[in-house]
């Protein structure tokens, strides 16, 4: 029972948004960092939408009695 | 005495003759009311119930006589007359009287510990927490019988995947139900925290007070308010409220609005993911057409002076086109004239007028004093050409030696 993933939507999420708002931070982009982030924007959006299509939820029943 | 025989309808007139006696004028009735209806707009009919000897009064009246507005739950006091009605056999108060006497016992509890509650802070919008965009545990505390355990999962499917549900079942009403829920909140609020569910959920569908009881439950609010998991909670449909609702984090309508506000809508993050992903290459692509730009400036500014440079070549071609035009005949005349010159001297021409061409190792002699006697010359004739030996130069020879 591990909490953690291979890909941790949250952090990638949050990874691709600061990278979009990278992009408008500034007027004149470097150009080998923009290509360089956008890159990498490319490849979080990718593992991204992957995530996306996983259709299964688990349920897990806990089986334990709740005695007061 | 012999008894009387008496028909039912004849009897029954005598039971209501004696009901008669009662002075209903001072005899004031105080009850719970419940199950209130009105029956085709014109008949009320509700119980009138005594909590504490289990005892109930089932009261008739018509729709003009009451003045006020009662519902399921009130306490009220009632002025009526007791009728057994014959064709039916039942015993009805005709109510005259209706006066609410404050609200009925459940409602007056709940409001009363709401206000507790409330006073405490236990609903201060300032405490309330928010959820993780992204979850990916969700603590699902609601009855595996219940409507409500469906609609949630199956809302939660449609939305979105990857989610574990950890489902502790409890009574969502009944006796167990509060000791239940409190030990769920309890069990996960144990949990080591890298094992600890993102969010719970506690749900239910739809009831009166009385099915809502655990909701309501001053324990279940205080379990609520504790819990370090932030807590949705959603009770039945849109206009039910439950304490246990003013207290969670989130407050959703019903079980499956609880699912929708736990986990976003692949669509929507799908198109979020997609928005950003344009806007990159938007920005992107204008760097580069940036770039571009300067790119085009300078290879526009090379091209040009080399066109400038062709342009000057092609005005000096055509000077010289134009000179050369002018200049050729004059050339050409010149040139003539040379040749004629060179004609006239050409030493083929002199020898054919007899003269001899006379040369020492090819060298033409021009002076006779540069050789001496014995010296073998070529002479050259306009046709053919002789050796010869030098006998005298000058008129000075040597003696030949015999």
């Amino acid at each position: 029972m591990t909490k953690k993933k291979e890909v941790n939507f949250a952090k990638a999420f949050e990874e691709l948004e600061q990278i979009t708002q990278w992009f408008d931070s500034e007027e004149n982009l470097d150009l080998d960092k923009g290509l360089k982030q956008f890159e990498r924007g490319l490849e979080l959006a990718g593992e991204l939408k992957e995530k996306l299509s996983e259709v299964e939820n688990k349920v897990n029943d806990i089986k334990e009695k709740f005695a007061v | 005495m012999e008894a009387q025989v008496f028909s039912v309808g004849q009897y029954l007139g005598l039971v209501n003759q004696a009901l008669g006696q009662i002075p209903s004028a001072q005899v004031v009735v105080e009850g719970e009311v419940s199950d209130f209806r009105i029956a085709q707009g014109k008949w009320v009919s509700f119980d009138l119930k005594d909590e504490q000897e289990e005892a109930v009064l089932k009261c008739f009246m018509t729709k003009w006589q009451l003045k006020v507005e009662i519902e399921s739950g009130m306490r009220v006091q009632v002025i009526g007359s007791p009728k057994v009605y014959e064709r039916f056999g039942t015993f009805k108060m005709n109510v005259q009287e209706v006066a609410p006497v404050g609200e009925g016992a459940l409602q007056q509890a709940y409001q009363l510990l709401k206000k507790k509650l409330e006073t405490e802070g236990l609903f201060d919008p300032s405490r309330k927490r928010g959820l993780p965009r992204f979850v990916e545990r969700i603590g699902l505390i609601t009855s595996r019988d219940a409507a409500a355990f469906g609609d949630f999962l199956q809302i939660l499917n449609n939305r979105w995947g990857g989610v574990t549900v950890s489902h502790t079942h409890v009574h969502v009403q009944g006796r167990e139900a509060v000791k239940d829920i409190v030990g769920a909140f309890a069990y996960f609020n144990a949990l080591p925290e890298l094992d600890r569910p993102d969010v719970l959920v506690l749900t239910r569908g739809g009831g009166g007070l009385e099915d809502l009881h655990a909701f309501n439950d001053e324990q279940v609010a205080r379990a609520v308010f504790s819990s370090t998991i932030p807590v949705v909670c959603a009770v039945g449909h849109e206009r039910d409220e439950s304490l246990a609702d003013f207290v969670a984090d989130v407050r959703a309508s019903t079980p499956s609005n609880a699912a929708e506000r736990v986990v976003p809508s692949r669509s929507d993050v799908q198109y979020e993911i997609e928005t950003m992903e344009r806007h990159m290459e938007e920005r992107i692509t204008d760097v580069v057409q940036a770039h571009g730009r300067v790119i085009e400036r300078a290879t526009g500014s090379i091209s040009f002076i080399l066109e400038r440079q062709k342009e000057r070549f092609r005005a000096i071609q055509e000077r010289l086109m134009v000179a050369g035009e002018d200049w050729l005949p004059l050339i050409r005349s010149e040139l003539e004239g040379v040749a004629r010159v060179l004609r006239q001297v050409d030493p083929k021409r002199v020898l054919a007028r007899g003269y001899s061409l006379v040369t020492v190792d090819g060298a033409v002699l021009t002076d006779a004093s540069k050789v001496g006697v014995g010296t073998h010359v070529g002479v050259q004739l306009a046709a053919g050409s002789f050796e010869a030996e030098v006998k005298s130069v000058n008129g000075k020879g040597q003696q030949k030696l015999v």
